[in-house]
């Protein structure tokens, strides 16, 4: 496997091998303008803003003067459909054409006192910023926001116009709940953040805005609460989203792939939630949020593996609830891995291990069947894997049709036409249920590890199930994630931590925060939080 | 340093366990039954105390040498060139016992489970599971162990106690009938495995905590034994001493009477899948000191290019063996002298003296 992996590794620098000092060059032509300052000159200015966004038909160029008067030349420019229009009109233009004369009748405002006064007096805009570079000019354009040049000066004032349409807040798809926020992360960062703060309201949370992507000029934030994260994973964060110098980022999943430290790995080490009071609890455990301008999917790190088997909702639920469904999303993590392959093994091999009378039904059942029973299962996988992706390509009012082609013909068809035995449909079945009762993006990789072990154990029957189990174990304990070892607090064992894994502690017995993770603050809460009736209560 | 990770206490422990117990709890019983009768309980108390003298003996001599394995500061005892002889003598026994257990391995698996397959096919897919682990270092076999050693233990005892129905007790009876010579007979096998220990002289200096490892090697044998001798004293009090005694793995076949309200049986199956895990274990320990053994025996930098070799040469001694029957004669009668006098024994104790007469080594903690 290595030999395969080494060519790879040479054809596709990866960390390690990759030249530091790549250059900053934008991999688009004509990029001569980035450096430039903006002239004192509007006239010279707006040439060059113009030539730059040449052939953007969506950016709007008004030019009209301050206060009715001739001197004091302005222009304004915006994209269309990205700055909010109402407020681009009636606190700027209107603002400054109109209503300044208003208030101040009869002043004289001379050239060169224009920018002073217009920030100071004649913009009704709140967040205003000014620059003198092209390149934050530009910027600002296509971000949404609005930019003021002023005659006989070099230097422009940014007004925060954004305001483009977008999807209204939502409940969660990915990620259901009973109970619970319904709240889900949207595809705006800003949104996005406010939600954040809105469920902590606290001076230590603290979000950091970068660009990423050459051209797209994606804007990703990390979120973390000072005081709890450890400063190291913050630098490590940062240091390995500077280190992305990609063209575009279009999703979270681009970050994911690009800060990961096993990219050869099935499984996912860093987790993602479209619940902002997920995100929430998870800062507040001492995470690190990235969120994503354009996607409602926030990725947090370390992640460790019990974090897929978790749900927002063990939080929420009486803890002996949880912790029961906790311990039937566990086994159905490991049915979904290992039934069919346990199926397999049985029926080919092991027959001592099933009670008489199942094993005459199942040899019953598949007298019939023309296939050994490893083809069998693994048709059945395959079509209930076609099936399964066809369900959520198709559009939606065909997704009907698919279930119920779907349910026809594996349940009924198959079996009636003695292609495959009831048993390995029951299996297949269960097996695809249990696979959905925990986190989607572990589950895939649960669902291509299965295939693995069936193979191993039609060659080779419990050992080699065993073998692939172990080498599955090998390789988890190996991960890392943000330098957390993937598998703790189960490995290595901090004992404290067990509380939350398979059994999940009330919440006023949880005294502390992740050891491995909130290194430097672990205490969560004071001790003696059990609620008490009054009379068994100790006084004072 | 050629291993960069450290391993906690508590991994440590479980570690050695994995050592010892895999196949110990297959082989031993009937060895040491054939000798004492119903007092084989008794040989592995007196084991018990011999493993612990032993564990004593190479932690006294480890930390004497804080941060190096035996490969290492034997040659610091004894001066280069017969430094490097023992240390040779060291990688050709952890080979050895290694080929020993996967043979143990493979025919039991053969023989409960598998009559059909041939038995390279468990070496080999047995050593490539091992050697996944051992590429990965000291840290990650540690901590695989310790995700499914405590599986094996906890279902074990459940076991136990779910064949309490089927004991009894008046079986154990008369103690002491054979006489103290059988029962040291008996104890000989018990002890030769349980001083697998010496290699933990290759773990110490990877202990985040090295001042633990009398704690640690002493628990570890406690364990160990804990469970020999329970497995054994299961195997007579459901069997007597005379069927135990005939049987290869009695053990297993106490796992086996296992049956409770028709639903409760077959547990052979889960326990035998189980304790896959702890011989991969096993078989991972044993291997890693082998590699990382000729690494420093060779003055390598890393000692990872040595796996795969060392895997070829384990599968092909591994395949030396004819048959189940050579493999126990072997384990029963050339084993204890060979490996308890010369390696568990006899080199780590010439070490500890050499090592004092010549003033080598700090005083130990």
């Amino acid at each position: 496997m290595v030999n395969f992996i080494k060519p790879l590794r040479a054809r596709f620098p990866g960390r390690g091998n990759h030249p530091a000092d790549q250059s900053k060059e934008s991999s688009l032509p004509g990029a001569s303008w980035k450096e430039q300052v903006l002239s004192p000159d509007l006239e010279t200015n707006l040439k060059q803003i113009k030539a730059i966004l040449d052939k953007c038909s969506d950016v709007v160029y008004r030019e009209f003067v301050f206060a009715q008067n001739e001197q004091i030349r302005l222009a304004l420019i915006y994209t269309d459909g990205l700055a909010d229009k109402t407020q681009v009109g009636d606190q700027i233009t209107k603002a400054l054409a109109l209503e300044v004369p208003m208030a101040v009748p009869g002043q004289e405002i001379s050239k060169n006192r224009a920018l002073e006064f217009i920030k100071q007096r004649g913009l009704c805009i709140n967040e205003i910023q000014q620059t003198s570079k092209l390149r934050d000019v530009i910027q600002a354009i296509l971000s949404g926001d609005s930019v003021l040049l002023v005659d006989g000066h070099d230097i422009a004032i940014v007004n925060g116009t954004k305001g483009w349409a977008s999807r209204a807040i939502s409940e969660p798809e990915a990620e259901p709940t009973v109970r619970g926020a319904r709240e889900s992360f949207v595809e705006t960062l800003r949104t996005n953040t406010a939600l954040l703060r809105r469920r902590i309201n606290s001076p230590n949370l603290k979000i950091e805005v970068f660009k990423l992507g050459e051209i797209t000029n994606t804007d990703v934030a990390i979120a973390y609460i000072e005081g709890i994260v450890n400063e190291k994973l913050v630098a490590e964060v940062k240091s390995r989203l500077q280190r992305i110098k990609v063209d575009a980022i279009l999703e979270s999943g681009y970050i994911e792939e690009l800060i990961e430290e096993n990219p050869w790995s099935p499984f996912p080490t860093v987790n993602h939630t479209e619940k902002p009071d997920r995100a929430a609890a998870m800062l507040l455990e001492g995470r690190v949020a990235i969120l994503v301008d354009g996607t409602p999917f926030v990725l947090t790190v370390p992640n460790l593996f019990v974090e897929y088997l978790h749900s927002p909702e063990d939080y929420y639920e009486r803890f002996i609830f949880t912790t029961a469904v906790r311990i039937l999303r566990f086994l159905s993590a490991l049915v979904s891995l290992t039934l069919p392959a346990l199926y397999i093994a049985v029926v080919s091999f092991h027959h001592e291990l099933l009670p008489t009378t199942l094993l005459l039904s199942i040899a019953g059942q598949r007298e019939a069947v023309p296939f050994p029973v490893f083809v069998e299962v693994l048709v059945m996988e395959l079509t209930f894997e076609t099936l399964r992706e066809a369900g959520i390509r198709l559009p939606r009012p065909l997704g009907q049709a698919v279930s119920i082609v779907g349910a026809l013909v594996i349940g009924e068809a198959a079996v009636r036409a003695g292609l495959v035995a009831a048993a390995t449909v029951i299996v297949v079945a269960f097996t695809g249920i249990a696979s959905f009762t925990f986190a989607y993006s572990a589950s895939i990789a649960f669902r291509l590890l299965r295939f693995t072990i069936m193979f191993l154990s039609a060659a080779l029957g419990l050992f080699g199930l065993i073998s692939g189990l172990a080498l599955i174990g090998i390789h988890l304990c190996s991960l890392r994630s943000f330098g957390v070892p993937y598998l703790s607090p189960v490995v290595p064992m901090t004992g404290i931590d067990l509380k939350d894994v398979v059994f999940r502690a009330p919440l006023w017995a949880m005294f502390t925060r992740p050891r491995l993770i909130a290194r430097q603050n672990q205490k969560r809460q004071e001790q003696g939080l059990k609620p008490e009736p009054p009379e068994t209560r100790p006084k004072g | 340093m050629l291993e960069q990770g450290k391993i906690d206490s508590r991994q440590a422990i479980l570690l050695i366990i994995s050592l010892v117990l895999p196949t110990a709890i297959l082989t031993v019983p009937a060895i040491t039954v054939k000798h004492a009768a119903q007092d084989a309980w008794i040989s592995i108390i007196v084991a018990t105390m011999a493993g612990l003298l032993i564990a004593r003996l190479v932690t006294d001599l480890s930390l004497r040498f804080p941060g190096k394995t035996l490969f290492e500061y034997a040659e610091e005892i004894l001066g280069r060139v017969p430094g490097k002889v023992v240390g040779f003598l060291y990688i050709w026994w952890f080979l050895h016992a290694n080929a020993l257990i996967m043979d143990e391995y493979a025919s039991f698996l053969c023989s409960a489970h598998m009559p059909d397959t041939p038995v390279i096919v468990f070496f080999i897919l047995g050593i490539a599971v091992a050697a996944c682990a051992v590429r990965n270092g000291l840290e990650v076999l540690s901590r695989f162990n310790q995700l499914f050693l405590p599986l094996f233990l906890g279902l074990l005892l459940v076991v136990f106690i779910l064949a309490t129905k089927d004991m009894k007790v008046t079986r154990l009876l008369p103690v002491f009938d054979k006489g103290a010579i059988a029962i040291l007979k008996g104890a000989a096998t018990p002890a030769s495995w349980l001083g697998e220990i010496v290699i933990f002289t290759m773990i110490i200096p990877f202990l985040n905590k090295p001042k633990e490892a009398y704690r640690v090697a002493a628990l570890a044998t406690l364990f160990t034994s804990f469970y020999l001798l329970v497995s054994i004293l299961v195997a007579i009090m459901i069997f007597g001493p005379n069927v135990t005694g005939h049987w290869i793995f009695p053990t297993y076949n106490a796992v086996r009477v296992v049956s409770i309200a028709n639903f409760l049986e077959r547990m052979e199956s889960i326990a035998v899948a189980v304790w896959m895990f702890g011989g991969f274990a096993k078989v991972g320990v044993f291997y890693y000191a082998a590699v990382l053994g000729s690494a420093q025996w060779l003055g390598l930098k890393d000692y990872r290019p040595l796996v795969a070799p060392v895997g070829v040469i384990l599968v092909a001694l591994a395949a030396l063996c004819e048959n189940i029957v050579e493999l126990l004669d072997f384990l029963a009668t050339a084993w204890p002298p060979y490996a308890l006098s010369v390696f568990e024994v006899g080199m780590p104790l010439v070490l500890l003296i050499v090592a004092l007469a010549r003033g080598k080594g700090g005083e130990g903690t």
